[in-house]
């Protein structure tokens, strides 16, 4: 099953893209029909202009005067940037809703990376404990104000799955340069092939430090040292191929007995763990710690002397005796790369990263196929993708604009969609209300945002490589729980979280957090002008932010009350701004902690 | 399909519904099949993540033991020296045990950072059970070579053996042993509400889940309140009387939905306002526990903990059961630097949470012990350690049966019986066997620690340290 092309289920998208197509060549008549003879109205304007296919690289069209869209066109722009993106504003969903999603994909893969070790060396960040918070305000910057938002997803995703962190219990903490070399190793490969990613993270420091190989040193039999063993586990449980076979659809083989059939055991690991021996940083001798030559920041380098000689057996490979490092380490992650559970295992994890907790074995299936296949076509019939096995643009594509994520939040089944994670919910209020992420660093209320009484999760920094959630956790006493559905996002769902998010919500929406280095202008400010601009009409605004938050999905209890609540706030000739400021942001936090905005489906 | 058992007994809890009567009066009728729940008793369960070497925490004492001990660790043994912390016998806490006639000569001491443990060890409050850890059935190194030797799933790998030690299961679980614990506490009606029969300080751990029972997170500062709620003219809102509509807001008042991840936030949010809303009112009513704790988020933890026990009363609770959890224990590297600081960290702030048990009379009634990920390896790979399987664990409190150690001591080498490689223990007591004694001490009957702990039936006998 490769390569599938879930058309009809686009066909909206098909419509729209001719439809910018008209827009852009203002060259259409009126005409009607036409497109994918889907159900999905046409934008005025739009017509059946012929060619179709080609359009690849355009942009959106400047918003002169753009005939309007529909609603259902808004929504399904809208729902699409929520999977896709860290929140979209109303213009950026009315943007995408004149183009269309592959033009919008393809656009964003050639996006430049928004990167971070070298600004901030440029700005005189060092590896030490004062700059501690340097790498993750710059994060803060990258996926709030970047530009590249599919690939910053991207980024945040694998960084869930190849988990470092710098949190205080962390050897990291202190090191932002050193964690800004690996956020950057991510931004580089997130649209690359997974293989070199591998490669890449395998000699960073970053991960040498936190999986503890940096220092490595073959085995010793006068002592009795053996390598450590840290990398080599987690690589093949966590990173690779997981600890049970599994099928391309990610269902688990079992024995003859209904026990799982397990990936390796620790001889396996023993043996690999031979591999990762003999990486050094960038120095003149293995125990080179000096910063100042870059040697915490740069890909680290190879110390023969310090690396096993011995036979390296692990999965069914042998790694003849006297191989060197660099040679051993290309087999092992050959070898494991080749594994075939590589793709369901991967493909699994990013689906629940960008659109449902618990995929369907045939989406799994779908999106491992791409995987494997390394290219897929979009809806409008260019292709994603080198070709070649691994391949993370067509993987993301295949997340994407498969049927299943793209199905309307009203036809949904009752088992799709994920709980948002509370960063993603924090940083879609920021982008829809225009504010300056990079000015993180003003902001006391994002220096930490781990405990439960804030988002509970703050990238780069879970408290162990297990991330903040386990993939397959199942929530005890729960619905889901008791339909079997794997619910990452729901370990970090308590009686302390939920509240603890709403109160940090609110701050931020009333404006009205704190932090010495904030001035009247910087800092996360929002700017409310637009829905200021229509909250004398109630009903206005709140249709407004439903297109933003819920793509449409706001369910009739939730609008009486802010309907309700919103008209109390009555607007006086005294207090008008204010009073208009009021209902936004009473608007905002109310959608924002709804149901139907807390589960993206 | 019928009612489930949950959904019938927080209905009966709330509301007095005549099924409850059924159930109680059955239940009363055949008090010998029903869990005991007079006075009071809590479990505290210390989740030591990322899996303790308990080889560096139970230390040879005896010259021979040690001197081999210390030649098999030599490298790790000189980074201890060269990091102030050093392991050598003059400054172990020599252990001195009731049953030292049944460990053959050997002597033990724990590190001098565990001061507190190794005083309430010596005063008869505190037994150390040896070699726990998960089991299907007992086994040793030959059958594992053999091949003949059931084992449980994905050994050595962390979140998988975490949750096995809590649930018998990987990860994925929906029961644990706690859980079920308290499911039998509660079937006998042991508390007002099934809400605050079983907390987490530290994030949702399986151990806690029952059929019945849901865990509570305890927050480390006071169960939080909805702001918004509070001071709704922060947004702009003229009035407080419209607090009811934000309040029916984040009720999810009258919200229904279809979809299982809506109705598990929608429910989530229920929960937390009534909950954190009754926690605060009887911290109010009782107020603030006085014993100084350290500082830190393990300590909190122990502390937040202490303040829950000390509002039983008020609760209406008569059986609990508490999760807390240390990290930092994975250990592959600086163990010299990392390990000691931890186990500073760890006795401290438990002879505090021992202190504050004293303080609110309830010393005899609460049990603490400790579990973890694993032990670790004997060899060592320059400067730490690698995943192993069985380990010594801790159990604190009045009513324990202190001052001895229980199960069998392992030899400190290799290829020795219960070595799977390395020195990675085989355990010789199964972690049914060792929460069985705390089952039963919570007051559950046999056939009720059969439904908790479905494995047990695979072992004999087990430590009776409580």
């Amino acid at each position: 099953m490769a390569n599938p092309r879930p058309s009809s289920g686009l066909s909206v998208f098909h419509v729209l893209k001719v439809g910018l197509l008209c827009i852009a060549l203002a060259a259409c008549g009126g005409g009607g029909g036409g497109g994918g003879g889907g159900s999905g109205a046409m934008p005025p304007g739009g017509g059946s202009g012929g060619g179709g296919s080609g359009g690849g690289g355009a942009t959106p069209p400047p918003p002169t005067t753009p005939p309007p869209v529909g609603q259902e066109q808004l929504e399904e722009a809208s729902h699409f940037l929520n999977q896709a993106t860290f929140g979209a504003d109303f213009d950026a969903v009315e943007g995408l809703a004149y183009s269309s999603p592959s033009i919008w994909f393809r656009t964003q893969l050639e996006e430049a990376p928004t990167l971070h070790l070298d600004a901030l060396y440029a700005a005189g960040i060092r590896n030490d404990f004062e700059s501690f918070r340097a790498a993750s305000d710059s994060f803060w910057g990258a996926i709030i104000s970047g530009d590249d938002q599919l690939r910053q997803r991207m980024v945040y995703a694998l960084s869930q799955i190849l988990v470092i962190s710098e949190g205080s219990e962390s050897q990291l903490a202190g090191r932002p340069l050193t964690t800004a070399h690996y956020m950057d190793v991510l931004t580089e490969h997130a649209f690359g092939n997974y293989r070199d990613l591998l490669e890449e993270v395998t000699y960073s420091p970053a991960m040498a430090v936190y999986l503890t190989y940096l220092y490595n040193r073959r085995e010793d039999p006068a002592t009795g040292r053996v390598p450590d063993e840290n990398y080599a586990r987690e690589l093949m449980q966590l990173f690779t191929i997981g600890l049970v076979e599994l099928r391309q659809d990610g269902s688990v083989i079992t024995d003859n007995e209904g026990r799982p059939v397990e990936t390796y055991d620790n001889m396996d690991v023993t043996g690999l763990a031979r591999v990762f021996t003999g990486l050094g940083l960038n120095g003149p001798n293995f125990w080179w710690t000096d910063d100042v030559e870059d040697a915490q920041y740069s890909r680290l380098i190879i110390f023969d002397e310090q690396h096993s000689s011995s036979e390296k057996r692990f999965l069914g490979t042998v790694i003849p005796p006297g191989t060197g490092a660099e040679a051993s380490i290309d087999a092992a992650l050959d070898a494991i790369f080749a594994h075939p559970n590589l793709a369901p295992f991967l493909s699994r994890q990013l689906i629940q990263r960008f659109t449902t907790s618990h995929p369907t074995p045939g989406y799994i299936n779908r999106v491992a196929d791409t995987f494997d296949a390394g290219r897929y076509s979009l809806p409008d019939g260019t292709s994603v993708g080198t070709g070649d096995r691994g391949d993370l643009a067509a993987t993301l594509a295949a997340i994407l604009f498969d049927p299943e994520a793209r199905r309307g939040p009203d036809e949904t089944e009752n088992t799709y969609g994920k709980v948002r994670e509370p960063v993603l919910r924090f940083t879609h209020w920021a982008r829809a209300f225009n504010v300056d992420g990079t000015q993180a660093w003003r902001e006391d209320f994002l220096w930490d945002t781990s405990s439960s009484g804030s988002l509970g999760q703050h990238p780069f920094r879970s408290r162990s490589v297990f991330n903040f959630y386990r993939p397959g956790y199942v929530a005890p006493g729960t619905a889901t729980g008791a339909a079997g559905l794997t619910a990452p996002e729901l370990q970090i769902v308590n009686e302390a979280s939920v509240i603890g998010f709403t109160n940090f919500l609110t701050a931020f929406v009333t404006d009205s957090t704190w932090g010495d280095n904030r001035t009247d202008t910087l800092g996360f400010h929002p700017n409310y002008a637009n829905e200021m601009a229509i909250a004398d009409d109630v009903d206005a605004l709140i249709d407004r932010l439903d297109i933003v938050f819920t793509y449409g999905g706001l369910t009739d209890t939730t609008r009486a009350r802010m309907r309700e609540l919103l008209n109390a706030i009555e607007i006086t000739a005294e207090e008008a701004e204010e009073r208009r400021r009021g209902r936004v942001q009473a608007g905002v936090l109310m959608i924002m902690t709804s149901p139907e905005y807390t589960v993206l489906r | 399909m019928t009612i489930s058992r949950r959904h019938f007994l927080s209905g009966a809890g709330a509301l007095g519904m005549s099924g409850t009567g059924l159930l109680t009066t059955s239940l009363a009728s055949m008090p010998a099949l029903a869990a005991d729940t007079s006075g009071y008793k809590a479990l505290v369960c210390v989740f030591l993540f990322g899996g303790m070497d308990s080889y560096d925490t139970v230390i040879p004492y005896d010259q021979p033991s040690y001197d081999a001990f210390a030649s098999m660790r030599s490298t790790l043994m000189s980074q201890y020296e060269s990091a102030n912390n050093p392991r050598t016998p003059d400054t172990l806490l020599r252990l001195t045990p009731s049953n030292a006639a049944e460990l053959g000569g050997r002597e033990f001491g724990l590190p001098r950072e565990m001061a507190g443990m190794h005083a309430a060890f010596q005063s008869g409050n505190a037994a150390i059970v040896a070699n726990v850890g998960p089991l299907l059935e007992p086994t040793d190194r030959a059958a594992i070579i053999a091949g003949t030797a059931r084992l449980p799933r994905q050994l050595f790998s962390h979140n998988d053996q975490a949750s096995t030690w809590m649930s018998s299961q990987p990860e994925g679980a929906q029961y644990g042993w706690g859980g079920r614990f308290a499911d039998a506490a509660l079937a006998s009606n042991a508390n007002a509400s099934p809400t605050f029969t079983a907390m987490s300080a530290s994030g949702n751990a399986v151990w806690l889940s029952g059929d019945n029972t849901r865990q509570y997170q305890l927050s480390l500062d006071g169960p939080p309140q909805v702001t918004a709620l509070q001071y709704p003219p922060y947004l702009g809102v003229p009035s407080m009387e419209l607090a009811s509509v934000i309040e029916a807001h984040f009720r999810n008042q009258g919200v229904t939905s279809a979809n299982l991840f809506e109705q598990d936030v929608t429910n989530a949010m229920r929960r937390a306002l009534d909950a954190n809303a009754q926690y605060g009112d009887a911290l109010d009513e009782v107020g603030e526990i006085q014993t100084q704790f350290p500082q830190g988020y393990f300590a909190a933890q122990l502390r937040a903990v202490a303040q829950s026990i000390s509002l039983r009363t008020v609760l209406g609770a008569s059986r609990q059961i508490f999760f807390v959890g240390i990290g930092g224990l994975d250990t592959h590297s600086a163990q010299a630097r990392e390990l000691p600081e931890i186990q500073l960290e760890l006795d401290t702030a438990i002879t505090a949470f021992m202190n504050a048990m004293g303080e609110i009379g309830a010393q005899n009634d609460v049990t603490l012990f400790t579990a973890s990920d694993f032990g670790r390896s004997l060899t060592i790979n320059g400067d730490g350690t690698d995943h192993g399987w069985g380990g010594h664990q801790f159990v604190l409190g009045g009513a324990v049966n202190g001052g001895q150690i229980y199960g069998q001591m392992p030899e400190y080498g290799f290829e020795h019986a219960q070595d799977s490689g390395q020195g990675r223990l085989i355990p010789t007591t199964s972690v049914e066997q060792f929460a069985a004694p705390l089952g039963r001490w919570f007051g559950l009957t046999e056939s009720e620690l059969a439904v908790a702990l479905p494995g047990l039936s695979n072992f004999t006998g087990g430590p009776a340290f409580v």
